[in-house]
């Protein structure tokens, strides 16, 4: 059963995340996109981690992919809009990324199966569990997440508020 | 945690607070004068450099999440030092400049994105600093901000690196999945040579390709550089570039050792590519910035020879070419931005006959691209030297022969600018230029590192010595 | 203390044994879904009814009108006729229109705040799913929303629409954040996420009662926040007709039209009960120290009354706050979600999280 929901979530995942490569209007593929994060956060939920699922869906496709609609949507994007690639680069671009499947179906067809390397807790997904664990093991990261987000935004918030004087 | 587990962490805490109490001080406007915060931002700078010098304790923090040692320390204060030199060179630009605050923000972030970079032995903690050390500079690179060149500048940055760091986390998580850890240090038990490893390992290496410039991950370097303020330029190639070849060394020795043979052979590849072709287009180039962009592109070849050598002289050797590599790259790049901001030309046409005009300048560039070439008497000549003891414990006698071929036709680009500068004659010579004190004082600082590290020998026997 | 008669495990249970005792497992899986998925349809159908009818009241009585009084008793009939004219109407598609998304866009919408239904708990034991992360759940559900909006918005080609789908959703997406807050700070007292947990943690008295100002502070805030979220006067500038026409919704008609203004109503009444639940004790009934009499007579009151009744006392607020507040302007409203609500529920949830740890509250 469970092997079943995750083929048919990694099927889905897989498949939105390429519809969004190939879709030709940037609205779209942000849809596509934002239906990738779903299936993503099944895959969550199939870990036992309800948490981190929705908490994947408010930051993603809550929030995140909110701003991209936006942006996408205010320059008016469309697939008309979209620069004409010549047939060489697209010759070239299949032949590098066919190659790059090749070494990967070569890797993967080397390998029989893979064992976890140790023991996986079931429970580390839980609100309780996460939380104690990002307080006390993973406190260091945390805080440096929070110092680059900081950052982040004061680059943005720089970047955006240019010289009002000269432009 | 005790008294003696924060002053491990002294460096990052030091940084972290002055960061914060800047951004404290900006929001309350305390300060206005942009002068007050290029003091006090060399001054906390200089803290920075000296604190690297208080004790050396190493330990490791965190459940071995943060580790430190006496030779990572050395590194970081190499990186705060080329930052405090970088400042220094800057001041006339940021004199004026609407957001100067904003850029010592920007800039210790970054390096305390490197700090924590060098001392993560958690591939975690390890992307973090690698992100916190990306993303302000690209920021940072846009900092020109009513030059569109200089926006291209961050936009082609923050997109390589958003793309590279894909490349890697990719590789990461291939490497987490097979090992189940995140601890780098315990990877070397667990990893060895097979199918999987070796495609994460590639992976991997085209993250970190990406992040010092190599052969084929170059292409966004020559625009960056010229597009950038030459500060960050001067930033990005010898901070950035630093800070990612000790990651890698640290990487490859603690995290990979036993898949050894495989890296060395793809070290190999992307070495003598990064050589030549850095080397060929660095001929062609007509703008300085890119000259010189090029021109750290193929310095990264010889790194990547350096690495190749065993786990305790390879290291040292990096190190050791890293700092020489910084006092020329600097002085290069001091002279550059000198000119760049008197004239706002960075043509290398415009050096012809620079020795008229500018006699000083010229000698510090002269000595700066001897260092480069790696001409005998300067310390580039040692530190390539030791880069290439160390890469021939396994690397290939082809290597080898294109490396030294490589050096030669380098030296033929770099003379060719000296000799521009000495003996050909410019219509439109470049005026006389008054540099300010403090480009000065980092210029005279960085001539002496040429003339004088590779005379004072016990330095690499020192740094060999906290290696092992 | 809570009266068992009451508690509707005891039907749930009953009901599920029931059909157990004549079904195989999954036929009863199925059964209860549609059960609870005819419940589910009815309570929406009749509350989107109710709260018609009560807006058009309020509003009357409000503007000293009398409101509805033709159709049926007191008007009643007249929200039945309003939703056969909008069944019957004819949904039209504009030409330009990006065709999927614009017929996809109102099920989206009215799909999320359904799903938000979920975790509520109606009375006592009368929950649809129970989960121990329920509080998240609706917040993330919610915040959906804004996805539908966005694309009826830009799908209808229209810039009215698009500018009200801009509107709207830059509105929510930046009230979200205080409205998150607000939560958090009851979750920090209650110590759970789950609905019940926190219904239970105010079987001694509410959090707004219990918690001294910084949970007043966070209740107002979280109704403002609400107000905002849903787009309702005096912060319907997403739909300001006198600028925007109808603003996102300004292409729609019949039945599509009708799933906007559905979702709109249910939305409303998820997050008013979301407000009684964290801060007015959900369906726990209302007691007073030690007046044991008094205490016996409330426990007498069903669980789900009092749930609907503090939701209803909500909703009638937020009605209110509708004749009472003029619009705001786009800057102003922005503005007061960053400069203002933002910082001050940072503060009052580090307050909430201090008062916790020292143990202030009741």
């Amino acid at each position: 059963m469970i092997a079943s929901v995750f083929y048919f979530l990694s099927f889905v995942s897989i498949f939105f995340a390429v519809m969004v490569v190939v879709s030709k209007n940037p609205v779209h593929s942000v849809l596509y996109l934002i239906l990738t994060f779903f299936s993503i956060a099944g895959h969550y939920l199939l870990l036992n981690a309800q948490f981190l699922a929705l908490v994947h869906i408010v930051v993603y496709a809550g929030a995140i992919m909110v701003l991209f609609l936006f942006v996408i949507m205010l320059l008016n994007l469309n697939a008309a809009t979209e620069p004409v690639k010549s047939s060489l680069m697209k010759f070239a671009g299949a032949i590098a990324g066919g190659s790059l499947m090749l070494v990967l179906i070569a890797v993967l067809s080397k390998i029989n199966s893979i064992q976890p390397a140790h023991e996986v807790n079931t429970q580390i997904g839980l609100i309780k569990n996460l939380g104690k664990i990002l307080f006390t093991e993973y406190n260091l990261p945390f805080e440096v997440a929070s110092i680059l987000f900081l950052v982040a935004m004061i680059g943005t918030v720089i970047l955006a508020k240019k010289n009002p004087h000269t432009s | 945690m005790n008294i003696s587990d924060w002053l491990t962490l002294r460096i990052e805490i030091a940084l972290a607070v002055f960061i914060l109490l800047q951004l404290i001080i900006k929001i309350f406007d305390l300060i206005r004068s942009n002068e007050t915060w290029l003091r006090l931002n060399i001054a906390i700078t200089f803290l920075i450099v000296l604190l690297g010098f208080t004790g050396n304790d190493s330990g490791s923090l965190f459940g071995g999440m943060f580790i430190s040692t006496s030779f990572i320390i050395i590194e970081k204060t190499i990186l705060a030092f080329a930052t405090l030199l970088v400042l220094m060179q800057s001041y006339n630009w940021l004199k004026h400049h609407q957001h100067t605050p904003e850029f010592f923000m920007l800039l210790l972030t970054a390096l305390l994105g490197m700090f924590l970079m060098l001392s993560a032995n958690n591939i975690l903690l390890f992307y973090l600093g690698l992100e916190m050390a990306t993303i302000p500079v690209a920021a940072l690179a846009n900092f020109d901000l009513d030059k569109q060149r200089s926006s291209e500048a961050g936009m082609k940055m923050i997109l390589s690196s958003a793309f590279s760091s894909g490349m890697l986390l990719f590789g990461i998580s291939i490497f987490y999945g097979i090992t189940g850890t995140l601890t780098i240090s315990s990877w070397q038990e667990i990893l060895r040579p097979g199918g999987l490893e070796v495609l994460a390992l590639i992976f991997i290496m085209t993250g970190f390709g990406f992040k010092i410039s190599l052969v084929p991950f170059h292409l966004w370097t020559a625009d960056v550089y010229e597009g950038s303020p030459v500060s960050i330029t001067a930033f990005l190639s010898v901070v950035s570039k630093g800070a990612v070849s000790f990651a890698l060394a640290r990487f490859l020795f603690n995290g990979v050792i036993m898949m050894q043979e495989f890296w060395v052979e793809i070290l190999f590849l992307l070495s003598i590519i990064t050589m030549t072709v850095g080397n060929l287009f660095a001929m062609r180039q007509t703008n300085i910035k890119r000259f010189l962009a090029f021109s750290t592109v193929a310095q990264a070849g010889y790194i990547l020879l350096g690495l190749a050598g065993d786990p305790v002289n390879a290291p040292t050797s990096v190190v050791y070419f890293i700092l020489v590599y910084m006092f020329s790259n600097l002085a290069a790049l001091g002279v550059v931005e000198i000119v760049s901001f008197a004239t706002q030309k960075e043509d290398l046409d415009d050096y012809k006959g620079f020795y008229n005009s500018n006699k000083k300048l010229a000698i510090v560039l002269m000595l700066a691209l001897f260092s480069l070439a790696g001409i005998p008497p300067t310390a580039g000549f040692f530190g390539k030297l030791f880069l290439f003891t160390s890469g021939i414990h396994s690397a290939s006698v082809v290597w080898l022969l294109f490396a030294s071929l490589n050096l030669v036709v380098s030296l033929y680009y770099y003379m060719r600018l000296v000799r521009m500068m000495f003996s050909e004659n410019n219509e439109k010579p470049l005026a006389s230029i008054q540099s300010p004190l403090l480009s000065n004082i980092a210029l005279i600082i960085c001539s002496a590192g040429i003339l004088f590290i590779g005379i004072f020998g016990g330095l690499y026997d020192y740094l060999h010595q906290l290696a092992k | 203390m809570i009266l068992s008669i009451y508690n509707f495990t005891l039907l749930t249970d009953k009901i599920h044994s029931f059909l157990s005792a004549h079904m195989s497992e999954e036929f009863v899986l199925t059964t209860e879904l549609v059960l609870i998925g005819l419940l589910i349809v009815t309570f929406v159908a009749v509350l989107a009814m109710v709260l018609i009818y009560t807006e058009r009241k309020v509003a009357a009585y409000m503007q000293l009108r009398e409101g509805p009084n033709r159709v049926g008793i007191y008007g009643t009939g007249q929200v039945v006729a309003d939703v056969l004219k909008l069944v019957l109407k004819e949904g039209i598609t504009p030409n330009g229109a990006d065709k999927l998304m614009f017929n996809l866009a109102p099920y989206i919408v009215l799909s999320t705040c359904i799903m938000a239904l979920a975790p509520i708990a109606f009375g006592n034991g009368l929950v649809l799913w129970d989960l121990n992360i329920g509080v998240l759940y609706i917040t993330s559900i919610t915040s959906l929303g804004v996805i539908g909006i966005l694309i009826a918005g830009w799908s209808s080609n229209n810039k009215y629409s698009m500018l009200g789908a801009m509107r709207s959703g830059a509105q929510i997406v930046s009230y979200e954040l205080s409205a998150g807050l607000c939560i958090i700070s009851i979750v920090v007292l209650a110590g759970s996420m789950q609905m019940s947990e926190i219904v239970n943690s105010q079987a001694d008295g509410w959090w707004i009662f219990k918690g001294h100002l910084p949970v007043i502070v966070a209740f107002i805030i979280f109704i403002i926040a609400a107000t905002a979220e849903l787009n309702r006067a005096p912060f319907d500038l997403a739909e300001a007709e006198s600028e925007l026409t109808a603003g996102f919704h300004t292409e729609y008609s019949g039945m599509k039209f009708a799933m906007f203004f559905l979702a709109e109503y249910i939305n409303m009444f998820v997050l008013c009960a979301m407000a009684a639940t964290l801060f007015l004790g959900g369906w726990m009934p209302f007691h007073i120290g030690h007046w044991t009499t008094f205490n016996n007579v409330m426990d007498y009151i069903p669980s789900p009354l009092w749930f609907l009744g503090k939701t209803f006392f909500i909703i009638f607020i937020i009605m209110w706050f509708r004749w009472t507040f003029p619009r705001l302007r786009v800057d102003q409203l922005l503005d007061l979600e960053w400069k203002y609500l933002l910082p001050i529920s940072m503060i009052n949830l580090l307050m909430i999280a201090l008062m916790n740890i020292l143990g202030w509250h009741f």
